[in-house]
């Protein structure tokens, strides 16, 4: 009875495993083979030379190129704004914050990585009616807002993985630099933080993710289909998530349909980079970490 | 005070107390050590010993739900201070009395960036002083010849008894006056624990060592005096 009960979580694990792969794959090869016929610098670009759009010295109308800056800014900017305070947070928690405060500051952390996008996007719409009707009628939807929003969305990932990753530490390693006079300022900068980087990458990868994907927030607080590549912070942008959701609900002919399918297998692409960059910035920090003088 | 005590005394504690979640580990201690000594602390696993160590640099205030009371002085650059006085600096005690572990702890950094590590945390700048300074630690743990073509070297991929040298040469390379070792040679084999024993008896002329062990034929080697610890109180001493 125990045998069987055995070989049968063993059996279960390797199928849930083994659907989960397929499905990835699954989903991978559909876009490939739905969106390759796409996937041309055409689809990009448009007619325009891919030169003269990159140096912003023609607009693209009819490619995806304001739509891929636009993700990528956006991605830069909330996490850039959620990175110093996730990591931040997520330090304190682990490393400061007393019994109380930490149990505290989990409930809310967790309250927030619970609440829906769509209402995220919601109080960033109001956000910027309010200072619209109250600052400055010059104030939009715009980038800045679609980042603050996305921002307070991923802060949850970033704050839980970096606590965790720092409290997953064994005892040895903590009491190692402090016993050999380190303060504890010191010991969190040369021997914890650089022992944690795998574990904060994973929820900066995570936020990376999300941003690129999300669309119920930035649908509220900014993007529109045509706006070209913004001048500013403050200017409404293009964003591919949009880009795929609009087509999929709006297209008119095949080719459309078949440009959206190009546009998910380029946010892929982009995810792709995003999260190889991250890995790249990890490696020359532990680099750093290991080698500097 | 009891003033016959002789001018040689490193470490004196006094009414020492240590619980840990509301257990007793340490009650009512009062043991000194004298100046260029090697003390054995032995007893059975759970007596106390290991956390005694900690209260004389006070690591265990790093531990959570750990609580002492109690005195401890040592004299330290000819001064006898009070360790637990506000007005002296943790990092300073620690700098002064080493701690070596029962399992080597290296850093995970190049050989030479572990020793340097101490010096490096209290202020040091001087590159050529801090290579200096390895580089006759290391000779110190007899560490030197094995390593000194493989500085850069993660220190992790040493072998067990030279780690536990390296971290023996991370201990002494800011000059303590005073070394705290758990049971050292726990995880080595008989020829590195050799090594390290020698070394003990050499470290003695400049230093006071108190050092947790288990064996007792090596407390027969390498003790002066042996400190016998059961149920968180000295028996015999």
């Amino acid at each position: 009875m125990k045998q069987a009960g055995e070989r049968l979580t063993i059996w279960y694990s390797w199928t849930c495993g083994l659907i989960l792969t397929a499905a990835v794959f699954s989903i991978l090869v559909y876009l490939l083979f739905k969106g390759a016929g796409a996937f041309h610098p055409k689809l990009i670009f448009g007619d325009v030379s891919p030169l003269k759009a990159v140096l912003l010295q023609q607009r693209v109308f009819d490619g995806l190129f304001p739509a891929v800056v636009g993700t990528l800014m956006l991605v830069s900017l909330s996490v850039s704004i959620a990175l110093p305070i996730g990591f931040a947070t997520g330090i304190y928690l682990a490393e400061y914050a007393d019994f109380r405060i930490k149990n505290a500051f989990n409930l809310i952390f967790d309250i927030l990585a619970g609440i829906p996008s769509i209402v995220v996007g919601l109080f960033g719409f109001a956000l910027a009616v309010f200072l619209h009707k109250h600052y400055s009628s010059s104030i939009q939807p715009c980038l800045l807002i679609s980042g603050l929003a996305l921002a307070f969305l991923v802060l949850p990932y970033i704050i839980r993985t970096t606590q965790i990753a720092l409290e997953s530490l064994s005892p040895e390693i903590r009491l190692t630099a402090l016993a050999l006079g380190a303060t504890k300022l010191q010991n969190l900068v040369y021997v914890l933080l650089p022992q944690s980087l795998t574990g904060m990458i994973s929820g900066v990868i995570l936020a990376i993710g999300r941003c690129a994907e999300d669309t119920a927030v930035i649908m509220l607080t900014g993007v529109v289909v045509a706006a070209g590549v913004p001048k500013s912070v403050f200017a409404p942008y293009e964003a591919l998530p949009f880009y795929i959701y609009y087509i999929s609900s709006q297209y008119t002919t095949p080719e459309e349909l078949m440009n959206g399918y190009g546009a998910a297998l380029l946010l892929l692409l982009l995810c792709l980079f995003l999260f190889a960059l991250a890995f790249v910035i990890k490696k020359r920090l532990s680099y750093l970490a290991f080698y500097r003088p | 005070m009891n003033t016959t005590l002789p001018d040689n005394t490193k470490i004196r504690v006094a009414d020492l107390n240590f619980f840990y979640r509301e257990r007793r580990i340490l009650q009512d201690l009062t043991v000194h050590f004298a100046e260029h000594s090697i003390t054995a602390l032995i007893g059975p696993s759970g007596a106390g010993k290991s956390t005694f160590l900690i209260t004389l640099n006070r690591l265990w205030e790093n531990l959570p739900e750990a609580r002492m009371s109690g005195k401890v002085e040592i004299t330290l650059g000819g001064l006898r201070r009070d360790i637990y006085q506000e007005a002296f600096p943790v990092t300073e005690l620690r700098r002064r009395v080493g701690m070596v572990f029962q399992t080597p702890n290296p850093l995970p950094m190049s050989i030479y960036k572990n020793v340097a590590f101490p010096l490096k945390m209290a202020g040091g700048t001087d590159q050529k002083e801090m290579r200096r300074k390895v580089e006759q630690t290391l000779k110190m743990a007899y560490l030197w010849e094995e390593v000194k073509d493989r500085m850069n070297d993660d220190a992790r991929k040493l072998s067990g008894g030279q780690q536990q040298r390296l971290c023996i040469a991370r201990a002494l390379v800011l000059e303590p006056e005073v070394l705290l070792m758990d049971e050292p040679t726990s995880s080595l084999d008989s020829t590195a624990t050799e090594v390290i024993e020698g070394l003990l008896l050499e470290l003695r002329k400049h230093l006071t060592i108190l050092v947790v062990s288990h064996y007792l034929d090596q407390v027969k080697r390498v003790a002066d005096r042996v400190v016998s610890f059961e149920e968180g109180a000295i028996v015999s001493s």
